[in-house]
């Protein structure tokens, strides 16, 4: 009986795909674009117990089943598919490739929900690859030369990445004895095997060197394509490692450092790379990389410190559904936008996307806040070594996930999507929606796995700081761009206007009141201008990353010192957000009197 | 499911003996006699014909059920008489014969009904069907041939039967194709007489035994012993197309497309790669094989071919030509899970017999319903195919995914068979070459799927199809075969339990 409900809900996607090919049937099925993945959720969401059941004569023998961290998997990624369908019914009404589109789509859906329902690894490695190679129609689908392009690179990665999981989940099953994923993760797998089993899905979850096809594949799939495949299927990556990899069981500090080494790299690397992309859906997607390697950092500290392990894994569960349902909803925002015929619509829009790029950047409180934080947390019973770094690089992200958020926002007005003809409030349903789960995360994961969810509440909100930088030096680009594009007199001019239009009032007045403020009339335009003369506002903003830089390293310590006590009070601690502010406010006015050397920052703070 | 067979086998034998024991020669039979009355008829009576051949391959369909049933049941099948002194005729229904005795029968009745509809209004139609019966009967004796000297009586015929086939077409191109082929098939036979002759020299008889015959002349001559097997799997490498014995495979493509298919799938490759199991099993037995140190150089052989075969798959833009390419590599599994000495990846090999010739024989009757509905016989021509036949394109589309090896199709599950059997037998390159080589697939495969499914074609989808019921259904049956032996390959009666109850024998001390 389970059995066939379980079957049902990976095999409904697929009916619907079959009947696909009818042209008759095709109004009717687009509108029940929405609902496809909805056997799914409400499987999740009904099912609560674990669950396994067995189908012996399938393939080398069936398993399927739900356990408390793929419901949450199952439960995040149906409600995206269940967003993106909605916002696809939409977006491909008028489109010629529209039935392609949606075979492909439904498959795709059928293959990510079937791999979060099989508990053995044939059954698994099938929906994997049935995911990943149909998603391929959905990169390929507007057949520009950019989409050729990208979706050869994918397919590419695809294939070799499928391989590469083959021989792990073979060398895996004949070590273990069994196919079934429960008996892989209990066995002690050997060093090889791990590895397959890491970069096979390392590509999946794109951290670097292995992300070389995520961002042009998600820049070139259409808006719905695009936040499933950052939503939901990388995740897919994450979800294998955790069904298959022996995490907190056994050692495997080589593996861990890569893993961890390539998280860092991917989480600033990405940044750099990124705020290069001239397409916003490009830059979120880097934004996506850069994030998975946040998630690469736990999955390293774990395979090193299997003891820190049970700590880490529901905050990488909870980090995985944060990330899709923001970056979902940032997706289907970018397409919300498009279809916006006037200024105000659009306004709104960018408005509304401001709550999912807050999330993501980390606002505290907030998912992304509190997710960060207790991954500190539970990364403090790992390698007392790695720990500052770590540390270190999980509070910066929040600055370059800022910078990333901006970059895609600004990039939406300045280069506008393209969008089918589609009435303006088709895809706010969906965008809003996923914005307004992603903004109650942290209500909702309770509700769902109390357990699992415990000791994320339990961390503290999170710093605003980092946002803040970030937005700061967003804002301080943003000007020197503005600068540069209208030339830096004009743009001093501009910016000197009021003072010298004060100045000017000022000789109007009264003998008495002119003298007392000719000085500061007179004189402060005169300082400022000579001040902007000298240093241009690029500069400026680059002494304020190194004196930002100069302070945290200052600050680690401290924070170490803090997350050894084991964290354990609702709700962020208000000193410690006071002491934040104050931080952040410090290199700004050092670096604008540019007077005291920037090792002084420390001193500031006692 | 073994087990459970073991039990049947236990309570069943002896009560069952008796039961139609001339079941294998009425198999023989039923192609063979159908062949000279299709001779006999005239070209114009096409639906008495196809009558004919349709009720003749669904009769055997039955015949065959049933006797899978009753071997199955542990009935022994032992029919033999003297046709020289000496020089025993010895037909058995071992479970192996029946493994490949099934895929010949449902094979052979799918195709026929591809052929009837293929060649609807061609000519030298009572030829063409004539040699075709024969060409069946001749699959079925080899595989139901119960010592080498039998097995080389079909083997034979098989090469003199298939010969019109390849040339049906009469033109010059067909000619010379039939004539390397004749060339490469004569040499191998004459060989494999000269084979069989050392055999009966060495061991005193031909006889097809589990765990083989050889065990004391090994013993006593080694080099004799090392230089039969190089002669046998030599004679038979050259119809299993191992390289560098291959050549005449890629040419015989210009036959019709159900020839074709029936060549790839069923007849002629796997005539070679099943020799080569009965030789290796049950004329040396693997442990002697081993012994020998003739394992392993096979193993290497194949992996060669496996290689070799996909390499050249892919320059190719002749259609058939890259399928033909790819059977030189895909029958080369089987030859190699023979000799990995591993019972594991002898399960791989043994399903691969069947998972292959499903896989196959869907793609070539694909390959000729585009040649016949759209004229397309280039890959480069193959744009926007998909939505112009979508059935045809859907089997093919599952049959090159299951080649690539994409669970839950069958394709999968001989590959996974294989790359455990290669640890199993401590050959760990094994697993590196199955990734070159579905690397190689997928490079050969997939560019074919992306030209049918996602490339705006130029050719115009037919308002009605231009190809019959009889050329669209095979396809799609075939292709349905590859999903479900699959998907249900742990299923009783499934065609891999079938192959671990072969294997259980063929290793059995």
């Amino acid at each position: 009986m389970t059995l066939s409900v379980i079957l049902f809900a990976i095999g409904w996607p697929l009916v619907m795909a079959l009947l696909l090919m009818f042209e008759a049937a095709r109004p009717i099925l687009w509108r029940m674009m929405p609902l496809a993945a909805l056997p799914a959720l409400m499987l999740g969401l009904l099912l609560a117990d674990p669950v396994s059941v067995r189908g012996d004569w399938f393939v080398l023998g069936l398993s399927v089943g739900l356990d408390a961290t793929s419901r949450l998997f199952l439960i995040f990624t149906s409600v995206l598919w269940v967003a993106a369908g909605s916002a696809a019914r939409h977006w491909m009404r008028e489109d010629p490739r529209a039935t392609t589109f949606g075979v492909v789509f439904l498959m795709a859906m059928s293959g990510n929900l079937g791999l979060i329902l099989s508990q053995d690894a044939v059954a698994f490695y099938g929906a994997f690859a049935l995911m990943s190679f149909a998603s391929f129609g959905l990169v390929i689908h507007s057949r520009d030369a950019g989409a050729q392009w990208a979706a050869r690179l994918y397919i590419g990665f695809v294939v070799i990445g499928e391989l590469i999981l083959f021989s792990g989940l073979v060398l895996a099953a004949t070590q273990a004895g069994s196919v079934l994923l429960a008996d892989l993760r209990a066995t002690e797998l050997s060093g090889l095997t791990v590895a397959l089993l890491l970069t096979g899905f390392g590509i999946k979850l794109g951290v670097m060197p292995l992300h070389f096809w995520l961002p042009p594949a998600h820049g070139a799939a259409p808006v719905p394509a695009s936040a499933v495949l950052s939503g939901a299927m990388i995740k897919a990556g994450l979800f294998g490692i955790l069904a298959t990899v022996p995490l907190g069981d056994f050692i495997y500090a080589d593996h861990g450092t890569v893993v961890m080494s390539a998280g860092m790299l991917t989480i600033f690397a990405a940044l750099l790379l990124g705020v290069q992309e001239g397409s916003p859906k490009t830059v979120l997607g880097f934004s996506s990389v850069s994030q998975m390697g946040i998630i690469a950092v736990g999955l390293g500290a774990g395979l090193m410190t299997p003891a820190a392990w049970p700590g880490i894994a529901p905050v990488l569960v909870f980090l995985a559904a944060h990330h899709a349902l923001a970056k979902g909803a940032l997706f289907l925002g970018v397409g919300a936008w498009a279809v916006q015929a006037g200024q105000a619509g659009r306004g709104l829009v960018t408005l509304a996307m401001l709550v999912p790029a807050l999330v993501l950047a980390g606002l505290p409180a907030s998912s992304g806040g509190l997710g960060k934080e207790a991954l500190k947390a539970a990364l403090a019973d790992g390698s007392p070594v790695w720990l500052p770094w770590l540390t270190l690089a999980l509070t910066l992200s929040g600055v370059a996930t800022a910078l990333l958020m901006a970059r895609a926002l600004a990039l939406v007005w300045l280069v506008p999507p393209k969008a089918p003809p589609a009435r303006a409030d088709a895809l706010a349903l969906p965008f809003l929606s996923l914005a307004g789960l992603s903004l109650a995360l942290p209500l909702l994961w309770p509700v769902l796995e109390p357990e699992v969810a415990a000791p994320v509440l339990a961390a503290p909100a999170g710093a605003l700081w980092p946002l803040a930088l970030g937005t700061g030096i967003a804002v301080a680009v943003a000007i020197t761009a503005h600068a540069r594009m209208i030339g830096p007199e004009n743009f001093v001019a501009g910016l000197m206007a009021p003072f010298h239009a004060f100045s000017e009032r000022l000789r109007s007045l009264s003998a008495a009141k002119r003298r007392a403020a000719r000085r500061v009339g007179y004189a402060a335009p005169r300082i400022l201008e000579a001040t902007a003369a000298q240093w241009r506002l690029g500069q400026t903003a680059v002494a304020a990353l190194i004196a930002a830089f100069m302070v945290i390293e200052g600050t680690a310590g401290l924070r170490e010192d803090r997350i050894s006590i084991p964290a354990v009070q609702l709700g962020p601690p208000a000193s410690d957000d006071a002491e934040q502010e104050t931080l952040e406010a410090q290199p700004d006015a050092e670096t604008e009197q540019r007077a005291t050397p920037s090792g002084q920052g420390l001193d500031w703070r006692d | 499911m073994t087990d459970t067979l073991t039990e049947m086998l236990t309570t069943l034998n002896g009560s069952l003996l008796s039961d139609a024991p001339l079941l294998p020669l009425f198999i023989l039979l039923t192609s063979l006699l159908a062949s000279p009355v299709l001779f006999a008829l005239p070209e114009s009576a096409a639906r008495l014909r196809a009558g004919i051949n349709l009720t003749v391959a669904a009769l055997k369909v039955a015949l065959v059920g049933w006797l899978g049933i009753k071997v199955g049941q542990g009935v022994v099948y032992d029919i033999s008489f003297n046709m020289l002194p000496g020089l025993e005729f010895k037909l058995q229904a071992d479970p192996l014969a029946i493994l490949f005795v099934s895929l010949s029968a449902i094979l052979w009745l799918v195709t026929t009904v591809y052929s009837v509809g293929y060649l609807e209004r061609g000519p030298h139609r009572a030829r063409f069907f004539g040699f075709f019966s024969l060409c069946v009967a001749a699959t079925v004796g080899i595989a139901m041939a119960g010592n080498l000297f039998t097995f080389l009586i079909f083997y034979e015929l098989l090469t003199l039967a298939t010969y019109p086939l390849v040339i049906h077409k009469g033109s010059a191109e067909a000619l010379r194709a039939g004539r390397i082929y004749l060339i490469y098939t004569l040499a191998g036979g004459l060989v494999l007489l000269l084979g069989t002759l050392g055999l009966w020299v060495l061991a005193g008889t031909t006889d097809f035994t589990p765990g083989g015959v050889l065990e004391d002349v090994v013993a006593e001559n080694r080099l004799a012993a090392q230089a039969l097997f190089v002669v046998l799997v030599g004679a038979l490498g050259v119809k299993a197309a191992l390289v560098p014995f291959h050549a005449w495979l890629p040419t015989a493509m210009v036959a019709p497309a159900p020839v074709s298919a029936l060549l790839h799938a069923v007849a002629v490759v796997k005539a070679g790669a099943f020799g080569i199991m009965r030789v290796v099993y049950e004329v040396f037995g693997i442990e002697t094989a081993q012994a020998l140190g003739m394992t392993a150089p096979l193993a290497a052989l194949a992996g060669v071919t496996i290689i070799y075969g996909s390499l050249r798959a892919i320059t190719q833009d002749d259609i058939k030509k890259r399928l033909a390419y790819s059977t030189v590599s895909q029958v080369s599994y089987i030859t190699l899970g023979v000799a990995l000495a591993s019972p594991i990846a002898a399960v791989g090999a043994l399903a691969h017999l069947i998972h292959q010739g499903l896989m196959k024989i869907t793609m070539f009757m694909a390959a000729g319903n585009l040649a016949e509905g759209l004229g397309v016989k280039k890959v480069s021509e193959m744009n926007g195919v998909g939505r112009a036949m979508p059935g045809t394109m859907l089997a093919f589309s599952a049959a090159a995914l299951a080649m690539i090896g994409l669970p839950p199709l069958a394709g999968f599950v001989s590959k996974w068979y294989l790359a455990q059997g290669g640890l199993d037998a401590g050959a760990g390159w094994v697993i590196a070459l199955l990734l070159g080589s579905s690397l190689l697939n997928a490079f050969y495969f997939l560019p074919m799927l992306y030209r049918a499914w996602f490339r705006d074609g130029t050719i115009e989808a037919p308002a009605r199809p231009r190809i019959g019921w009889m050329l669209a259904a095979p396809p799609v049956a075939t292709a349905l075969m590859v999903l479900f032996v699959g998907g249900f390959a742990n299923a009783p009666f499934s065609p891999l339990e079938w192959t671990r109850f072969v294997v259980a024998i063929e290793y059995q001390e």
